[in-house]
């Protein structure tokens, strides 16, 4: 990386969005702390009420104060959403008209860029979301020839074969993807093989979890079921969540809902609090038998890598990104239908599948997901930093907040990006 | 010797081909609902021309032309209708009341045919419902079924 006037490197990276609270938000966050450990890190995102620049933890953040909010992204994924109802893959080549809908309200909120670009001359950009057409012409207009990245980000629903967002991809130099899945299919749409690259995501186990089991299920070897739905809401995740509880009434089943937690058994339950903090989902994930995700996943299933860290099988819906840990990481099964899923938790409860899969799938995620030194090493080869000079003590930085956790170098200090 | 790995494919195949001969389930009714939008009777043309012509006429009407064979005729029209005015009022009396039991008839044969195409509905509706729920029921009782493991033919469900 040629860095003429400067000790480290400067990359900048522009992202729609910056904050935690989504998988998408928290692995930019976390490929920002990999990229600090060797290089200063400017992020520039259209967020915020005004026009302002200040330090986050180890980055600076320029925010451009032009974003139109998610009315946008709303509307441009609604149309994306028809498209994609009433086409094939291979017939999304797109029209202006098509095109102006869905740069509308998200490319001109890019234009102060250029000149953030201009005053930074950065040695790398870092274009976070392969929809971000709005930072590519940004970036274009300052320096079309500057070496580029693309974190990928690419979700389930099947954006990537839409031409329209080809150009993200194809002028840079890397992809960054986080799971083999997303790298299939970045592969199967550009034909990048060598340039596509699967970082996977920083996550570790919180030891704490193991201290003290949730009051309301306590050490029974519950069922632990994760929905995203209100309890009385009429949705197939609560259908198959009820169809959990009485099928197996007599093992204790615990299902997270928004509106609260309800631990069921032979017939009777117990309500808890909702379950918001991260904490207390792991001491749910860490004392269960296995854990049922029948959520959609956003980007890669974090919480069923998490339950494999916490050595608890997943049970997952086979069209769910979180197959993959299941799958190709031994630490799970999958389902298709109502039946299917009934069977897959029957034969994951029987103790020797249950230790078998458990020690497989722990194994898996703490191989691809365990480890921040791993995960920063990969982020910057890819972007082709150097990384041979970075100390110890940086290298193990929690990559949430930038800031050393602890000197020892150990993986198992690192901490969940949403600590 | 270490536990041996499990691959969740092959574990998933094994559970499939396991569970595959005893897979069953209701066969659901055509949720179409039965046709007939309510035909009614009253669009029947007869009764129309009923409605038209039921009132005869009771008493002669003189058409008032001039002539001897004018007069004469008037004469003989008002005396016939003289003799056979009762007649005539009794028998229009009869078509009045025939009419009007047609009427009743006829009304009470739309409510009918109303009521049963909303009967018919109701059923497949019924119907419709309570396949769903033995087809829930199916997968429940499916899991309980003692030695689910195809061993025993007698534990065989009939396939649909």
């Amino acid at each position: 990386m040629a860095t003429t006037d400067r000790d480290r490197p400067l990359v900048v990276i522009l992202t729609p969005h910056w904050g935690l609270g989504t998988e998408r938000g928290t692995v930019t966050r976390q490929v920002a702390g990999a990229l600090a450990c060797s290089a200063d890190v400017h992020v520039v995102t259209p967020e915020g009420s005004a026009a302002a620049s200040g330090p986050d933890s180890v980055f600076t953040v320029h925010r451009l104060g032009t974003s139109s909010g998610e009315r946008a992204e709303l509307r441009r994924d609604l149309v994306l959403t028809a498209v994609a109802a009433s086409t094939s893959p291979d017939d999304r080549r797109g029209t202006a008209d098509l095109d102006r809908l869905l740069d509308r309200g998200l490319v001109t909120s890019w234009a102060p860029a250029t000149e953030v670009l201009g005053d930074l001359r950065p040695d790398l950009v870092v274009v976070a979301d392969h929809r971000n057409v709005g930072g590519l012409a940004a970036l274009d207009r300052h320096d079309p020839g500057l070496p580029t990245v693309v974190l990928s980000l690419a979700g389930d629903d099947d954006h990537l074969t839409f031409a329209h967002f080809d150009p993200v991809v194809e002028r840079a130099a890397h992809v960054l993807v986080v799971t083999e899945t997303e790298r299939h299919a970045v592969v199967e749409r550009f034909g990048r093989d060598t340039t596509t690259h699967r970082i996977g995501a920083p996550l570790a186990a919180n030891a704490s979890a193991f201290s003290e089991p949730n009051t309301w299920v306590g050490d029974t070897g519950y069922i632990l079921v994760l929905t995203d739905r209100e309890s009385t809401e009429a949705h197939p995740q609560n259908e198959l969540a009820g169809l959990v509880r009485l099928r197996f009434s007599d093992r204790p089943v615990g299902i997270t809902h928004t509106d609260g937690f309800f631990a069921w058994h032979e017939g009777r339950v117990n309500t808890g609090w909702p379950i918001e903090r991260s904490s207390d989902l792991a001491r749910l994930m860490a004392w269960a038998a296995l854990t049922v995700d029948l959520r959609r996943p956003e980007l890669y299933g974090r919480a069923a890598v998490e339950s494999l860290l916490y050595g608890t099988p997943i049970v997952v819906a086979e069209d769910s990104r979180a197959r993959e840990h299941a799958q190709r990481g031994r630490g799970g099964l999958w389902f298709g239908d109502t039946a299917e899923m009934t069977w897959c938790i029957e034969s994951l409860l029987e103790s020797s599948t249950n230790e078998v899969l458990r020690d497989q799938g722990r194994a898996y995620a703490e191989d691809e997901y365990g480890s921040t030194d791993r995960f920063i090493d990969r982020v910057t080869a890819a972007c082709g930093l150097d990384v041979a000079d970075i100390p110890d003590i940086v290298r193990v930085a929690s990559l949430s907040t930038g800031k050393p956790s602890s000197p020892s170098g150990l993986d198992d200090q690192a901490l969940p990006a949403s600590a | 010797m270490g536990t041996p790995p499990i691959d969740p494919e092959e574990l998933l195949r094994r559970i499939r081909t396991e569970h595959l001969a005893l897979r069953w389930g209701p066969l659901p009714p055509d949720p179409v609902r039965p046709g007939g939008a309510g035909e009614q009777i009253r669009s029947q043309e007869s009764l129309e021309y009923l409605h038209r012509n039921w009132m005869l006429p009771i008493s002669f009407d003189d058409p008032g032309r001039a002539g001897v064979r004018a007069k004469l005729g008037g004469r003989v029209g008002r005396f016939v209708y003289t003799v056979l005015g009762p007649y005539f009022r009794a028998e229009r009396d009869l078509l009045a009341h025939m009419v009007r039991v047609n009427d009743a008839l006829e009304k009470r044969c739309d409510e009918l045919t109303n009521r049963i195409l909303e009967v018919r509905h109701q059923v497949a509706d019924r119907q419709v419902a309570e396949a769903r729920n033995q087809a829930e029921l199916a997968v429940w009782l499916h899991q309980a079924l003692p030695g689910r493991d195809g061993d025993d033919p007698d534990d065989e469900v009939p396939s649909a």
